[in-house]
């Protein structure tokens, strides 16, 4: 037995040394950051911080929305508060003209850079000029092609006057933060600017440091238009491992565990977690089946119809996702004030979906798998691979449409190769995906739906499924001219009930975000209207 | 020596040349792109993805791209990141103090645990030690060192609360006391997949060279046991193992993909998998070229030492 003598004792001794370690360090892993320090955890790593350039929704959203301003913001009953301008432009103050095309915009008089430097409209009128130039790679205008002139009236009003009619164009101006002229104009290439990594805003927080694949600190901008921060330190942490970042708040290494959210797997042993609370924050995303209309199984909506009722959502929604999404009849998540509260769900009905695939032909054929003009009534389904949640909901449906005698075959990828052309060229048959409105939270669907934004077919928009219906053209357009929420409010819900009685895309549930707040964060509220909820870091303190 | 260096020169360039071809069509080739993440942001357009494209040279030739790449390499523009647009050549080198420190580190340590143990169950071959050492060799190999990992944040950080759970060091900066505590879990648990590799390595080393006419020799002559093993032995076993450090040292800067995303090590192995989830191509063939010059200067440092400590070969031979 003397030969296990070594291995005994190198143990022993690597116990030992982590145990003087630990007490070296009497509070342990325990110890959080310093006074008035919060963590906030992430699990993606933010690169970019201009907000006109980066492309990651989340991680990068939030550092914009720490040390950057839009000209107003959602809070999260969902309505407008100006930010850089001085007022919501409307039609009653005369911001906004009666056709609603021309906008005059006020500013705030007392707003200054980072850098001391004061913001005038000179910045805005750059922001604009930045978007427009096709040599910046600007994530996407965000509707400012629809401009057709605008101009700095005086240091503190601008006069923007569309080239047609475009209602969401107010979310346009609440998803554009300004970025600085005096920083920016005169560089050779704001692509590859120093900016991008060290930015100056006029948001609530300054750009303090940054460490590559770890954090990025952020200290308080005493003159904040807004109210000066209450934090002394605001850091955004980068930890790419999901139980690893559960991990940390759990010892409380991080305060808030928010963006993609704790994994559904563990809410039950979260919500058990003391010194903490955990919420559920509603999100824009809702998730979908998308079915590639131009693929011969799916040309007729019968077949989608049917396909939709033979997937069981509850079970879904329960089983996979431990009922913590929101079930959801449409594009829209259902809290949304546009969300058509009349629709009606088919429901999950095996019989009935038989049913439907005999009346429109699809007979069983070879094998059990129906076919019809020589078309098996097979396919594939893609989505990110490596996706847990979706890896097992893709066998649930797979077992529901093998009931009905449909067959489909699980065809996952690396994100890289399934989000590329697979998608945006329509290559795919069915997809499972989340995606939320391009406006969003302005109802206008135009771009997923609208007939001239098929890729595939030459169009510039992201209709993948190559969905085609006059009369939905016609109500998307009519949906972006008129300005009145009541009248809009008729269009879409009309909208909503065509997209549920054709389906190119089958919506199952939106999305709840598991959130994770230590109790001595004050200040945190969740908002649905916003990618992150960072939208009021200025009022977070830590006790 | 200095012939063969010039010539091992030679091809090591061309070696580099061949890597950079091959590795840059290849990744043009594979199906998808970085333009994936433009898709999966609900606010893009196809039309922006057709501008950000074109702004990026994505709608170039393939060649034309390697072309424009190559020329800006050989002229000390290594590209700027798709995601960030900063300098590729900064992004790759603040990376590797991380992964050296990790990486060397439990290098080091399995070096000194794995010869050691790899000694002493080539000597004490088929005893209790040999066995038990073979089946945890066995177990370390086997098991995915996230497990480890995930084991290890589990019992040391959530259940007993004495060492973090992840990350470099303490938010706001630590002492060092502080990015030790940081350090000892990701390095003990990568030493112990690479203790199990060397103890193997070394113990089939000694075996071959203990069944040596010389070593009997040299136990004849009287001398301890400690000389024979240390003095004759090891010096003779040390050529694989030599060889095999060389073949390793690639990794002290290519870092350790799975236990860096696990612990939060902000070293070059998060860097690559980050990449590579985006397709960031420059930063990707950043990566691919410091990994290729790394191994080739790591085969070529091993060759030099080889023939250095062993008798049999002299360099004018290589």
């Amino acid at each position: 037995m003397s030969g296990n003598g070594p291995m005994i004792g190198r143990r022993g001794a690597l116990l030992s040394g982590a145990a003087l370690l630990a007490l070296g360090h009497a509070r342990g892993a325990q110890a959080a950051g310093m006074p008035g320090q919060l963590i906030l955890g992430v699990t993606q790593e933010a690169v970019n911080f201009n907000p006109l350039l980066y492309v990651n929704t989340g991680v990068e959203t939030s550092v914009e929305f720490i040390v950057f301003d839009a000209l107003w913001k959602l809070d999260p009953t969902g309505a407008f508060l100006p930010n850089l301008a001085a007022e919501i432009p409307t039609q009653a103050n005369g911001g906004l003209s009666a056709d609603g095309r021309t906008w005059t915009i006020r500013l705030r008089p007392d707003v200054k850079w980072h850098d001391g430097t004061p913001f005038t409209s000179a910045d805005v009128i750059f922001t604009l000029d930045t978007l427009l130039n096709p040599k910046v790679v600007v994530r996407s205008r965000n509707g400012h092609e629809h401009v057709a002139t605008y101009a700095a009236i005086d240091d503190l009003t601008v006069k923007i006057v569309l080239k047609d009619d475009f209602a969401p164009y107010m979310v346009s101006w609440q998803k554009t933060s300004v970025v600085p002229k005096h920083i920016l104009a005169d560089l050779p290439d704001i692509n590859t600017a120093p900016f991008n990594t060290q930015p100056v805003g006029t948001g609530p927080f300054k750009f303090k440091s940054r460490t590559a694949g770890s954090q990025i600190e952020f200290e308080p901008y005493a003159g904040y238009h807004g109210g000066a921060p209450k934090l002394t330190s605001l850091v955004q942490k980068y930890v790419p491992d999901q139980q690893t970042l559960y991990a940390q708040f759990q010892t409380g290494e991080v305060d808030i565990y928010d963006t993609q959210g704790i994994p559904p797997l563990l809410y039950a042993k979260a919500k058990a977690l003391p010194g903490s609370k955990i919420m559920l924050s509603a999100s824009p995303f809702v998730e979908f089946i998308y079915f590639n209309c131009g693929k011969p199984q799916f040309s007729d909506k019968k077949v989608r119809q049917a396909l939709y009722q033979a997937v069981d959502k509850k079970g879904w929604i329960d089983a996979v996702y431990y009922g913590v999404p929101i079930p959801t009849l449409s594009y829209l998540p259902p809290n949304h004030w546009a969300y058509n509260k009349s629709l009606k769900d088919p429901g999950f009905d095996l019989k009935k979906a038989a049913a439907l695939l005999d009346d429109a032909g699809w007979k069983a054929a070879d094998g059990g798998v129906r076919a019809k003009d020589g078309v098996r009534l097979a396919f594939t389904m893609s989505t990110t691979a490596g996706n847990k949640s979706r890896e097992q909901a893709q066998q649930l449906v797979q077992q529901n449409f093998k009931k009905i005698g449909v067959e489909m075959t699980i065809k996952n990828m690396p994100a890289s190769v399934v989000w590329g052309d697979y998608t945006v060229k329509s290559e795919f048959d069915t997809l499972m995906v989340g995606w939320d409105a391009l406006l969003y939270p302005d109802p206008d669907y135009t771009d997923r739906i609208g007939s001239k934004l098929i890729p595939a077919k030459g169009g510039s928009g992201s209709n993948y499924v190559q969905y085609e219906n006059p009369e939905i053209d016609e109500l998307c357009a009519k949906g972006t001219s008129v300005v009145d929420q009541a009248e809009r409010k008729k269009i879409y819900d009309r909208i909503q009930e065509i997209l549920l009685e054709d389906l190119p895309f089958a919506p199952i549930f939106a999305y709840e975000v598991i959130i994770g707040v230590k109790d001595r964060v004050q200040g945190y509220q969740p908002n649905p209207y916003t990618p992150i909820n960072s939208w009021n870091t200025n009022e977070w303190s830590v006790s | 020596m200095a012939r063969f260096l010039l010539n091992r020169l030679g091809q090591s360039a061309l070696l580099l040349l061949g890597v950079s071809v091959i590795g840059f069509a290849l990744m043009h080739l594979a199906p998808g792109g970085p333009l994936a993440l433009y898709t999966l942001n609900p606010t893009v357009t196809a039309q922006d993805i057709e501008r950000v494209k074109h702004e990026f040279g994505l709608d170039q030739p393939v060649y034309v791209q390697y072309a424009k790449w190559a020329f800006g390499l050989l002229t000390g523009n290594w590209g700027y990141s798709f995601f960030g647009g900063r300098p590729v050549g900064i992004i790759v080198m603040e990376r590797i103090p991380a992964t050296l420190e990790l990486m060397g580190s439990s290098l080091a340590l399995a070096l000194l645990i794995g010869v050691a143990t790899g000694i002493l169950a080539a000597v004490r071959r088929n005893s209790v030690f040999d066995y038990t050492t073979a089946v945890t060799a066995m177990l370390a190999l086997s098991l995915p060192t996230f497990w480890f990992g995930l084991l290890g944040i589990y019992l040391f950080a959530q259940t007993l609360g004495w060492l973090p759970a992840g990350g470099m060091e303490s938010t706001g900066g630590g002492d060092l006391l502080d990015r030790l505590r940081h350090l000892l879990l990701p390095m003990l648990v990568l030493a112990f997949v690479l203790v199990a590799k060397w103890s193997r390595y070394t113990r089939s080393a000694m075996i071959d060279i203990l069944s040596q006419d010389y070593m009997r020799t040299a136990r004849a002559k009287g001398l301890g046991p400690a000389r024979v093993m240390l003095g004759h032995g090891l010096r003779a076993a040390l050529v694989p193992l030599v060889v095999l450090a060389g073949l390793q040292l690639p990794e002290l800067v290519g870092g350790a993909l799975v236990t860096e995303t696990v612990f939060s090590w902000p070293g070059m192995g998060l860097l690559f998998v980050n990449a590579l989830g985006t397709r960031d191509y420059p930063v990707l063939m950043a990566i691919l070229m410091v990994g290729a010059l790394v191994v080739v200067v790591g085969n070529l440092i091993a060759d030099v030492v080889v023939a250095l400590i062993d008798p049999r070969i002299k360099p004018a031979h290589v």
